[in-house]
């Protein structure tokens, strides 16, 4: 049902109006009341933070419009550029500079982020998608079991330098047509259409730049470490995330292909992919080609040269720039907004921080009586959970800045690192839900999944690998030295 | 679901016109269809289906009819800037030269089916004309995916912003 003003072609939904209001009375609420224990500053951020997680569940305004509301509220309310009348009552200790609350639009981590939008952008501009998953699906022969897995494979290693959604859409084209060769009623079309979003979620895992809650949980380090120079961890590079991420990518990836080949079985003996690889072999693609593989390299190759992962990522958007392989159009093009985002939740975190709001949030917890174990699986937990309904990103953006905190009260002996990166792994591995994330609505739109099939299969999922993220993982982490033992 | 996007089929014959709809069966479940039996009542339907807020993609529609003719009433709606990019189609075994050329010219036709169409025909012209219509035109393509060219529209969504994951 919707609500809509005459003719104007501006509609609202009731959900979306309900978000509206409540996050409205939500936002008035610490405003208005006081709350023990809270600073005055907190109350304004605690205001801001029930009006985000509000709009981020409802999606009353567009998630990115919520991010950059953060920002001028925060500005309004919490910084010393405010207007005098607003700030009033407040410890000017406390306040921000707005320049700060800016700045997060310019983060590095966003710089980075930009970095693999570029390489994202190019690989579809010159179909280099395309191409590689002729040439990568091959080997994989023709028995169904085997030419899942190599699609669910190609699309997890794409899924590391592409948005997950991007990812979907490229290797549903690919997967309809096998799709459409099978018999009706032949059940591996439903395991089809799961292993493309599945694979794609699970593959944003792999790097950095795989998934924005990646992108969120490594801004959210760099700014707790910047506001506090006793914190002493080392914030991954995209070498260490990836030699931590990409083996628990490819385990969770054969989970979900047993899982897939097991219950969505074919009757065919053998089915066809029909892929041509043509490569773009013009001067721009090449230069594009060079340049991708020049950033890879610079990227896991930061312990020899001593540039870090951020600041590499600036260079294909010079190069592509530069070269003009990339003009004002394909610029315009990028995904600005999902930037934003990111950007909205630094910046919250950057507030949540700043106030106090974020000690005052976790002593409301008995976390002391907690094993650091349980406190990270209880995070992940969480996450998993919120990301089944609400996206990933705004999961992330709510979540990371309270996991940090918690990591960083002195009773509690569990790494910032741990904490935030959990936090953003638990919101990609949920997937049991069309609404959980775009590459499940993609997937579900076909018509090849039902419901009770996603469920299933997307809630076995999403446990599994959360047993296997929180037993396995921190051990693994610790072995390799990016987590202090 | 309310359906946003109207397909209009215009004929005067009532059993080819029950045919007709009969055929696009498989697009009710993501757009509405309407018959009209004239250029009169079809005039109609447009008008009240755009008044509330949707829009036409495709039009199907016989040339020779009692008062206007199909290709006069694809002319007028090209003219209209509501519906000058909807899709449109001539379904017809009458047309002559000159009004052929007029369609082309005038309407900016998209698709002539010479009657009688089979099913097979009508199916992949009107998938057609319709995927390259919501590709256009629709905000959101997910709820034509299960109905249009599948393998098209993800294309087109690769190509698209995205919404954060």
């Amino acid at each position: 049902m919707t609500v809509s003003v005459a003719r104007s072609g501006f509609q609202i939904s009731v959900t979306q109006l309900i978000g509206l209001l409540v996050g409205i009375a939500g936002f008035c609420l610490p405003l208005v009341i006081t709350i023990d224990g809270l600073s005055p500053a907190g109350h304004r951020m605690f205001a801001i933070f029930i009006l985000a997680i509000v709009l981020w569940v409802s999606e009353a305004v567009p998630m990115h419009a919520t991010a950059m509301l953060v920002m001028l509220l925060m500005v309004l309310m919490l910084s010393r550029q405010a207007p005098v009348a607003l700030t009033s009552g407040i410890d000017r200790q406390v306040l921000l500079n707005y320049k700060d609350i800016f700045a997060t639009m310019a983060d590095p981590v966003i710089i980075l982020f930009l970095g693999g939008f570029f390489l994202a952008a190019g690989a579809s501009k010159f179909k280099l998608d395309h191409s590689l998953s002729a040439v990568v699906l091959r080997p994989f022969g023709s028995r169904p079991p085997m030419v899942l897995m190599g699609l669910m494979l190609v699309t997890a290693i794409f899924s590391m330098f592409m948005s997950n959604t991007a990812t979907t859409a490229t290797m549903m084209a690919v997967a309809i047509p096998v799709m459409a060769s099978l018999p009706t009623g032949d059940r591996m079309r439903t395991g089809l259409a799961m292993a493309i979003p599945f694979a794609a979620n699970i593959g944003g895992i792999g790097t950095p730049i795989g998934t924005p809650p990646n992108a969120i949980a490594l801004g959210a380090l760099s700014s707790a470490k910047a506001a506090d120079p006793t914190l002493m961890y080392q914030i991954p590079s995209f070498l260490h995330w990836t030699m931590g991420a990409v083996p628990l990518m490819l385990v969770f990836l054969a989970i979900c292909w047993a899982l897939l080949a097991g219950f969505y079985r074919s009757d065919q003996k053998s089915i066809k992919l029909e892929l041509k690889s043509a490569f773009d072999k013009s001067p721009k693609a090449i230069i594009f080609y060079v340049t991708f593989i020049l950033t890879v390299v610079l990227w896991l190759t930061e312990a020899i040269h001593g540039m870090n992962s951020n600041l590499i990522g600036f260079v294909p958007v010079v190069i592509l720039l530069c070269t003009r392989v990339f003009t004002v159009k394909d610029v315009q093009e990028l995904d600005w907004h999902v930037l934003w985002l990111v950007a909205g939740g630094i910046a919250l975190g950057l507030g949540i921080g700043q106030t106090g709001m974020d000690k005052w949030f976790i002593g409301l917890f008995p976390w002391e009586s907690m094993s650091p174990g349980i406190i990270v699986a209880t995070l992940a937990l969480a996450a998993l959970t919120m990301g089944t309904f609400i996206s990933h990103s705004a999961t992330a953006n709510l979540m990371v800045p309270i996991g940090i905190a918690l990591a960083k009260s002195p009773e509690i002996s569990v790494s910032p690192i741990e904490a935030g990166i959990w936090i953003a792994v638990g919101s990609s591995l949920a997937m049991a839900l069309p609404i959980s994330t775009p590459p499940n609505a993609i997937a579900f739109s076909t018509g090849a999944v039902k419901v009770k099939d996603m469920a299933l299969i997307g809630g076995i999922i999403g446990i599994v690998t959360w047993g296997i993220l929180v037993i396995v993982g921190p051990w693994f982490w610790r072995l390799l030295g990016i987590i202090p033992a | 679901m309310k359906q946003q996007y109207m397909i209009l089929c215009i004929e005067d014959e009532r059993a080819v016109l029950d045919a007709l709809v009969r055929d696009l069966e498989p697009f009710a479940a993501a757009f509405r269809i309407e018959a009209a039996e004239d250029a009169t009542d079809a005039r109609q339907a447009v008008d009240d289906f755009l008044s509330g807020g949707g829009r036409l993609a495709l039009v199907l529609a016989d040339h020779v009819m009692p008062g206007m003719t199909g290709v006069d009433f694809l002319v007028s709606l090209n003219a209209d800037p509501r519906t000058s990019s909807s899709r449109k189609v001539l379904v017809t075994a009458q047309a002559g030269l000159a009004d052929t050329i007029k369609a082309v010219n005038q309407a900016r036709l998209h698709h002539y089916i010479a009657k009688p169409w089979t099913v097979e025909n009508l199916h992949d012209v009107v998938r057609e004309q319709l995927t390259h219509y919501v590709i256009e035109r629709a905000s959101d393509l997910l709820p034509f995916m299960n109905v249009l060219d599948t393998q098209e529209l993800m294309q087109a969504l690769r190509e698209r912003p995205h919404a954060a994951e």
